[in-house]
């Protein structure tokens, strides 16, 4: 696969310093996210864990540009992405960004390679190359045989691969799955862990988040966040691989 | 996201509400129908009633009892008669550019002839009425001053009236007609002359005037018809007609209109009807505009994962905002140009009907560009709300949508 950047060695992927996340809720603050500083090398496989409401999801949209920090820095490949406008921010998801959801989140109109396409569409790459590119990432997540079918088509494991193939078609620096196996049956779950675990091996940077421990174990680190705190991060002596059941 | 992808995914998402797509446009080509259906039957009617009455003759006065106001042409105290027979002899006696005048005592009556009962327009008049308005005969005679003075019960009669009622017009000649209780010699039939504003000129009957007064018990005449001269002398005709008339009354309870001003002034009444029917039927394009817009928030409202997952991926406000606005101009321009399919089809079956001509292209084409242009107004007015509430999502609320 060629996706994946190449990347100067020395600085890491992310860099956030003391992130902070407030939500006005009427008129209490929440805390979602107090003073999270972290770095992420490229090439990197982090699985960040911890109970609903540890500030998870609000750590993963930080990242994933899907919102700004109240407070601190986010170096995203040595680029200050925290002060960004909106569509700034869109083309940063777009090109720098793949995301991956638990409800895998495609447009149920669309074919799978349309949906795959959908991206490029944005980056304005021309149709055939769109196609071209959309069709190889089918192919490499397994799917090449079911382009043309729309996502009600398809089993969850299948549909969970299209939005991997979506992710990954705009070769982004880094790959940010939120629960991805948390819809599918384990042995769905646990091919898409050995498509995670093989893009990783192919240099792509990964962030997985996950409240499953089994799920954690597949990364090479963990990261323990609790009331917006991050309390823990140590690496995965031992990770778990998952049996690739892809053909 | 060029223009093209924008397209083809708002084509897409009208394709997948094909019914409610369709109830949505149905809106804007009702209106844009009533608006290019009104305005081009105005414009047929116009010029259609400018040429009847062009056609009457253009040396034609007309002196109405009451006086005109100030900025109308027409006079407002019509239950005021004013006008007598002698007013239109001392017109002719003195007159050097009025050469005729005719008074008309013009009513609506019940008339019974063989055996059937119609209502038709009863007109009391004197025998020049045949040269003033160069009415033509096609069998029998017209009214002459003998009838006059000694006001016979004649009655000259217009083709589809004695068709009505004697179902051969030329045989009607000779039988009886009853009006008021009152039997009447039919003495001639008229040659046809057509319709003015829907008005059957056909549907008469012509008594002598002295006869009428003594059959309604009136002794004015509705209205005076004077001839002038020539074309040329109509204005000097117009400037006797009046001088005489202050002097027979002493007071201005009269006015004159000559064929031009009756012209202009009937064409601007039009004109300002066909404004406003238009108008109104604008109003309900504006509806139609109304009713996208609601169509246009529910979809975003339902969409709003769909805008999440669009964003999440790198779509930027005006790609989503692009989307929406040409979903909403497709909708508002198909339902304009089927609509306008349907208005000009009325528009020509409703000309044909009432006034036997086509509108012009000439005429049609500004109004099929107005409503065309006009509706696609619409859709972006009534669609850039929506679309931009679509752009203005917060990525995450979005996503989170259920």
């Amino acid at each position: 696969m060629t996706v994946g950047r190449t990347l100067p060695a020395a600085g890491p992927l992310v860099a956030l310093g003391d992130i902070t996340k407030v939500y006005q809720m009427g008129r209490v603050t929440v805390p979602a996210l107090q003073g999270v500083s972290l770095e992420i090398a490229p090439g990197q496989f982090v699985a960040i864990m911890g109970p609903s409401g540890s500030g998870k999801s609000t750590l993963m949209n930080l990242i994933g540009c899907l919102d700004r920090p109240s407070s601190g820095t986010y170096l995203l490949d040595g680029q200050d992405v925290s002060r960004l406008d909106d569509d700034e921010l869109a083309d940063i998801r777009n090109r720098r960004i793949g995301f991956v959801f638990q409800t895998f989140n495609l447009l149920s109109r669309y074919t799978a390679l349309r949906n795959v396409e959908m991206p490029m569409i944005y980056a304005t790459v021309p149709r055939a190359e769109r196609r071209r590119r959309a069709l190889r990432a089918l192919e490499q997540v397994g799917l090449a045989a079911r382009v043309h079918h729309t996502p009600q088509e398809l089993s969850g494991g299948e549909q969970q691969r299209v939005a991997i193939a979506r992710a990954l078609v705009n070769e982004p620096a880094i790959l940010l799955a939120d629960e991805p196996t948390g819809n599918l049956d384990s042995r769905s779950g646990e091919e898409i862990l050995a498509v995670v675990q093989d893009l990783n091996a192919r240099g792509i940077t990964i962030a997985v988040v996950t409240h499953d421990r089994d799920v954690a174990q597949h990364a090479r680190r963990i990261l323990q966040l609790r009331d917006g705190r991050l309390v823990r991060d140590e690496p995965v002596p031992q990770p778990l691989v998952a049996r690739p059941a892809l053909a | 996201m060029d223009i093209l992808e924008s397209l083809s995914v708002a084509l897409e998402a009208l394709r997948a509400h094909k019914l409610r797509s369709f109830l949505t446009m149905l809106g804007v080509i009702i209106g844009v129908a009533a608006v290019i259906a009104l305005v081009s039957v105005g414009q047929t009617a116009r010029s259609s009633v400018v040429g009847e009455f062009a056609s009457l003759g253009p040396d034609l006065l007309w002196v109405l009892p009451g006086k005109a106001k100030e900025d109308s042409p027409f006079p407002t105290e019509e239950a005021r008669l004013t006008l007598t027979y002698e007013d239109a002899r001392a017109i002719e006696r003195e007159a050097v550019f009025a050469v005729e005048v005719t008074p008309m005592l013009q009513t609506s009556v019940e008339v019974t002839g063989s055996g059937r009962k119609t209502t038709t327009t009863v007109i009391g008049t004197t025998p020049n009425l045949l040269v003033v308005r160069d009415m033509a005969l096609q069998a029998g005679r017209f009214l002459q001053e003998s009838d006059m003075s000694r006001r016979r019960r004649v009655v000259v009669l217009g083709p589809s009236l004695a068709q009505r009622l004697y179902r051969v017009p030329r045989n009607a000649v000779g039988r009886k007609l009853t009006i008021n209780g009152r039997a009447f010699d039919v003495v001639g039939i008229l040659q046809p002359e057509g319709g003015i504003l829907g008005v059957d000129l056909d549907d008469r009957a012509y008594l002598p005037l002295t006869t009428a007064q003594q059959l309604f018990n009136i002794n004015y005449a509705s209205f005076l018809f004077v001839k002038a001269k020539d074309v040329e002398s109509v204005s000097r005709a117009e400037r006797e007609t009046e001088r005489i008339l202050l002097r027979e009354h002493g007071e201005e309870d009269f006015t004159v209109l000559t064929q031009s001003q009756l012209l202009v002034s009937l064409s601007a009444i039009l004109g300002i009807l066909t404004i406003a029917l238009s108008s109104i039927a604008a109003i309900s394009l504006v509806v139609g505009g109304i009713g996208i817009m609601n169509i246009m928030l529910v979809s975003v409202t339902e969409r709003t994962r769909e805008i999440g997952i669009r964003k999440a991926i790198g779509a930027r406000r005006l790609d989503i905002l692009t989307q929406f606005l040409i979903e909403a101009v497709g909708i508002s321009l198909v339902g304009g140009i089927l609509g306008m399919g349907a208005g000009l089809a009325i528009s020509w079956g409703i000309s044909l009907r009432l006034f036997h001509s086509v509108p012009t292209i000439a005429a049609t084409l500004p109004v099929v560009v107005l409503a065309f242009s006009f509706s696609a107004l619409v859709g972006v007015i009534f669609g850039v709300y929506p679309a931009w509430r679509a752009a203005n999502l917060h990525p995450i609320e979005a996503l989170r949508y259920e």
